[in-house]
């Protein structure tokens, strides 16, 4: 099995973090241009299911967990790589995309195109993240002793 | 306690059931996805107590119990059940956070200072009945400020430990299915303190707010101050096969310390939940600051405000009642008219 490839602008761990948080819709155009480039493609799994959230408690550092969430997650294999999606939620079909974004990257396919997409998602993410915080900034309390 | 079988109420049921439904009508997804939108406080507390995190099954719980909150949480944990488990992520923690509100009510210069994020704490409760009259409420929009705000934030009890205010918590190296899990495990006293922190994230906020009421109110030992309290987001980190760590997303969390004088030292007490709840978290933290060495049977005691607080379980406990319990009650009918003919047995007739 040749190794996977990775894009030189967004690591493994960050390219899969942007696109689990991606725009679900963009994310599923994108992918659909991929699939013809891809070849034959087994799709082991593709499903619903609950990740388990731990938390760490402050108090005594005890970890418990918090809940369960919801997820997607599919599994594929193609040109002897096996990729992967999950994202929070119940869309299958973006849990595919993502999944099929991985396929190209490790497989050395349109890495340009991904890397373009993941730009474009990553910029989106850190303008909310950046517009959010603002706002949060504004209710910061200037504390004055009087 | 005994039960009868009774027939004769299947078409009673039935209809009663159409009668429930039918005043909410048609559910669509516009519906769901309106509800969601316009109450995320309300699919937040389903969520928490549902222990189930996606704001359109809580949504849809909602639209289809008309809002009724003990039958939407059991929806969603009967759904749960439904669904395998794919992982365990790995535990959030709190300078990870990506924190939106972060308060102090015990130190007003904490590291990172205070943010008070979305809250009415500070409002005038005005309901807005122009509404009513087809005058549209329109908020004001924020103002946002030219920098953001920091998203992680430090921990304002690391730093008292570092001042010497308290001893630092060692970091639990249990990971994965090795942490205690009371979905698969039964709830034993004294209870792991991974168990009592799962089963106050998943309780019934009204439970928890009634009990930890009694306690800060004084029937508890400790008075708490708010150390620190968060609404944030926490990422969910799980492992792709190759072995990459990465986030599979953002779920909202609520956090907060309680903090009490012990000795030379200060004590904390501690909890989280899913979504934003700061009203449970605040609760839940003063039972865990005055949890030990509690008295048997009060209201600070684990075993008594954790099975009391698990809304499923008590709820379900409660309406039990409503079912047909006609054997124990005529046995109980049987026993006074068998007590009065007793006691009339013994009391002489007044002479004629």
């Amino acid at each position: 099995m040749p190794a996977p490839q990775t894009l030189a602008d967004h690591p493994h761990d960050a390219m899969l973090s942007i696109l689990a948080r991606a725009d679900g819709e963009r994310l599923k155009s994108f992918a659909e241009t991929l699939i013809p480039l891809l070849g034959d493609i087994d799709v082991l799994e593709n499903r619903t299911g609950l990740v388990m959230l731990p938390m760490r408690d402050t108090a005594q550092g005890t970890n418990f967990h918090l809940g369960e969430v919801l997820v997607s997650e599919a599994r594929i294999v193609a040109n002897g790589q096996e990729a992967y999606g999950m994202r929070r939620g119940r869309d299958l079909e973006a849990a595919m995309a993502m999944a099929l974004v991985d396929l190209a990257v490790a497989s050395g396919i349109a890495l340009g195109g991904c890397t373009d997409f993941l730009d474009q998602e990553a910029a989106a993410q850190d303008a909310a993240d950046t517009d959010c915080l603002r706002r949060v900034e504004a209710t910061r309390v200037e504390m004055e002793t009087f | 306690m005994a039960y009868v079988a009774t027939r004769g109420g299947e078409r009673a049921i039935e209809q009663s059931q159409r009668l429930f439904r039918e005043e909410m009508g048609t559910i669509t997804a516009a519906r769901v996805a309106e509800i969601r939108r316009a109450m995320p406080y309300l699919i937040d507390r389903v969520m928490g107590e549902a222990s189930l995190y996606d704001e359109d099954l809580a949504a849809l719980a909602l639209a289809q119990t008309g809002g009724e909150l003990y039958e939407a949480v059991l929806l969603l944990r009967s759904w749960r059940t439904t669904q395998p488990r794919l992982a365990v992520a790995e535990p959030v923690t709190q300078d990870g956070l990506f924190t939106h509100r972060r308060i102090s009510a015990a130190f007003k210069d904490i590291p990172g200072g205070q943010v008070l994020g979305p809250t009415l704490d500070y409002a005038h409760r005005i309901l807005a009945t122009e509404v009513l009259s087809d005058q549209d409420y329109r908020p004001e929009p924020v103002e946002p400020a030219a920098r953001p705000s920091p998203a992680q934030q430090p921990s304002v009890a690391a730093w008292q430990a570092e001042n010497d205010l308290l001893t630092a918590a060692e970091p639990d190296k249990t990971a994965g299915n090795d942490i205690p899990d009371i979905t698969r495990e039964p709830l034993l006293f004294p209870s792991k303190r991974a168990h009592t922190l799962q089963s106050l994230a998943r309780a019934e906020t009204g439970g928890v707010l009634a009990l930890g009421y009694a306690a800060q109110r004084g029937y508890g030992q400790a008075h708490p101050t708010v150390n620190e309290l968060r609404l944030a987001e926490g990422e969910v980190m799980v492992k792709h096969p190759r072995g990459t760590t990465f986030s599979a997303g953002r779920v909202k969390i609520s956090q907060a310390e309680v903090v009490n004088k012990k000795g030379t030292q200060l004590e904390l007490g501690f909890a989280a939940t899913l979504g934003w709840n700061e009203v449970k978290v605040i609760a839940a933290a003063t039972l865990d600051l005055n949890s030990e060495g509690a008295p048997k049977g009060s209201a600070t005691e684990e075993e008594f405000f954790l099975y009391h607080t698990e809304g499923v379980e008590s709820s379900g406990f409660c309406i039990h009642f409503k079912l047909p319990h006609y054997v124990t009650f005529q046995s109980s009918l049987d026993a006074m008219r068998d007590a009065k003919k007793k006691k009339a047995a013994k009391i002489p007739e007044p002479a004629e």
